[in-house]
């Protein structure tokens, strides 16, 4: 596969809406390290969305990991959001499981055992230095560690493409840090592209990394 | 905490449908019993100048289950002091057979009317008594009491339904949001509603497991007892077996439905 992203003439709405993207044209390789960036407002978490399937294009041409998403069917869909790990900015966690059951979601819908599950959902917490929390629900946590959980989720399962949502968005320098580690790591080591939506790039990443701004609903490449 | 009142907010709708429907089933079984006393002490009594057979009544009337003489004897004995033995025996010839018929099942006034005039008309008897004054009043208590059994049912079972249907729309709101995260994530249909069948199947055996205590208590205390002997009517027994079945049968079939129900709009938003 040459892309894991590619979108061609891409415009996206809500609805019958003005349109949030136009004609936008973006290539993603594996193991990329990509950061889209743009004022708030300019589409960006709405770019972002149509790349788990949340939002159909309304023109043109999106693939994700060669599976065209405009016409996808439900199962096919669901089939595409297995090999994706996403982190969202609100976290999205599920607030009557445990923080250790949050983080197997993916495993328990990719059929593994539950062994499986606990051994891998732990080794992640301790990464993210929450194992002492394994137990606690997150409405019990703080705002950063919610984020670490939602990403400790992300990773669970050695996705193809993080796709994170301003993933350090209302987090303390610290959450910032342990977060940064992780999706450097997860590039650098398992080869995983990931795709990242902030309003800052942070200067001390030390990676090669591609760039898209927005800007009222155009995407640029910036070199 | 959280868990155990999702339970409670399953199984209270799920006990009164229960409890709803098993006092139906045994309210009808009390009026079935009550009708059967009733047609068994119920009894039309003709006068008819011949011996009459059951078999050639039966086939002119329909409706009639046995007839029995009436014995003419304690009329005979206490006139023997005023009459000789002579007319004795002549009057034995000459007076007419009584007899007493039972029906098959308990009727209503047109029914009565019916059976009067075909036994009229068979030109077998020559008069019928119907005690349909009588009749007519107990009739209408007895309808009065079946009525008022099945509104009482249908009306509990109607608020059961909207209780559940309210809870319905509790659990929409409760569970949207796990399932559009495992959404998300790309769970298939029935992993994400697994959880609600889950519950719902527990809860089925739990309503039936307290409807069933109660309807075995129930005709073992005493002061319902006295108030059914007041009343002449047997309380049934609840049928282990039988009944737990039927009961966790609907639960489960009502529940399960209403769930699928849930999970189609859900799928749908």
């Amino acid at each position: 596969m040459e892309h894991v992203i590619e979108a061609e003439n891409l415009t996206l709405s809500y609805g019958r809406d003005e349109p949030v993207i136009i004609e936008a044209n973006l290539k993603i390789s594996p193991n990329e390290f990509v950061f889209i960036t743009g004022k708030s407002g300019s589409g960006k978490s709405t770019l972002l969305k149509s790349m788990y399937g949340e939002l159909v294009p309304r023109k043109g041409d999106l693939n994700i990991c060669g599976v065209g998403i405009k016409n996808i069917s439900g199962s096919k869909l669901n089939l595409l959001r297995r090999y994706l790990g996403i982190v969202f900015q609100d976290y999205r966690l599920i607030n009557d499981w445990t923080v250790e059951k949050n983080v197997m979601l993916p495993l328990m819908i990719g059929g593994f055992s539950k062994g499986v599950c606990v051994k891998q959902a732990q080794k992640l917490l301790k990464h993210v230095k929450l194992i002492h929390k394994a137990d606690k629900y997150p409405y019990e946590l703080s705002g950063g560690e919610q984020q670490r959980v939602a990403m400790a989720r992300a990773l669970a399962h050695n996705p193809v493409m993080i796709l994170a949502d301003e993933p350090t968005g209302n987090l303390d320098e610290y959450s910032s840090e342990v977060i940064w580690d992780l999706l450097k790591n997860a590039k650098e080591h398992l080869g995983t592209t990931v795709v990242v939506v902030t309003h800052h790039i942070p200067s001390t990443l030390g990676i090669d990394y591609k760039h898209f701004f927005l800007e009222s609903g155009v995407v640029y490449e910036v070199s | 905490m959280k868990s155990l009142k999702n339970h409670l907010s399953v199984i209270f709708p799920l006990f009164v449908l229960l409890f709803s429907l098993q006092f139906s089933f045994l309210s009808n079984q009390i009026v079935k019993d009550y009708a059967k006393k009733l047609t068994e002490d119920y009894t039309i009594v003709v006068v008819a100048p011949k011996i009459l057979s059951q078999a050639v009544i039966q086939s002119r009337v329909s409706g009639i289950k046995s007839i029995q003489e009436i014995s003419s004897k304690n009329i005979l004995d206490r006139l023997k002091g005023n009459i000789s033995s002579k007319n004795i025996s002549l009057l034995k010839i000459a007076l007419p057979k009584f007899y007493s018929i039972k029906l098959q099942s308990f009727p209503n006034m047109t029914e009565i009317e019916r059976i009067k005039q075909k036994l009229l008309k068979s030109g077998l008897v020559s008069k019928v008594e119907t005690f349909s004054k009588t009749h007519d009043k107990i009739y209408r208590m007895f309808e009065s009491l079946k009525n008022t059994a099945f509104v009482f049912s249908v009306f509990i079972v109607i608020i059961s339904v909207l209780l559940m249907f309210k809870q319905m729309r509790i659990w929409l709101l409760e569970h949207k949001e796990r399932m559009s995260i495992m959404t998300l994530f790309g769970a298939p249909f029935w992993m994400k509603s697994a959880v609600l069948y889950r519950l719902v199947i527990v809860d089925s055996f739990i309503s039936t497991f307290l409807v069933g205590i109660v309807f075995v208590v129930l005709p073992q205390i005493d002061k319902i007892n006295e108030f059914a002997k007041t009343m002449d009517v047997k309380i049934p027994q609840f049928d282990l077996i039988y009944d737990s079945v039927t009961l966790l049968g609907i639960s489960l079939a009502f529940s399960l439905f209403i769930v699928s129900l849930v999970l189609r709009k859900m799928n749908k938003e």
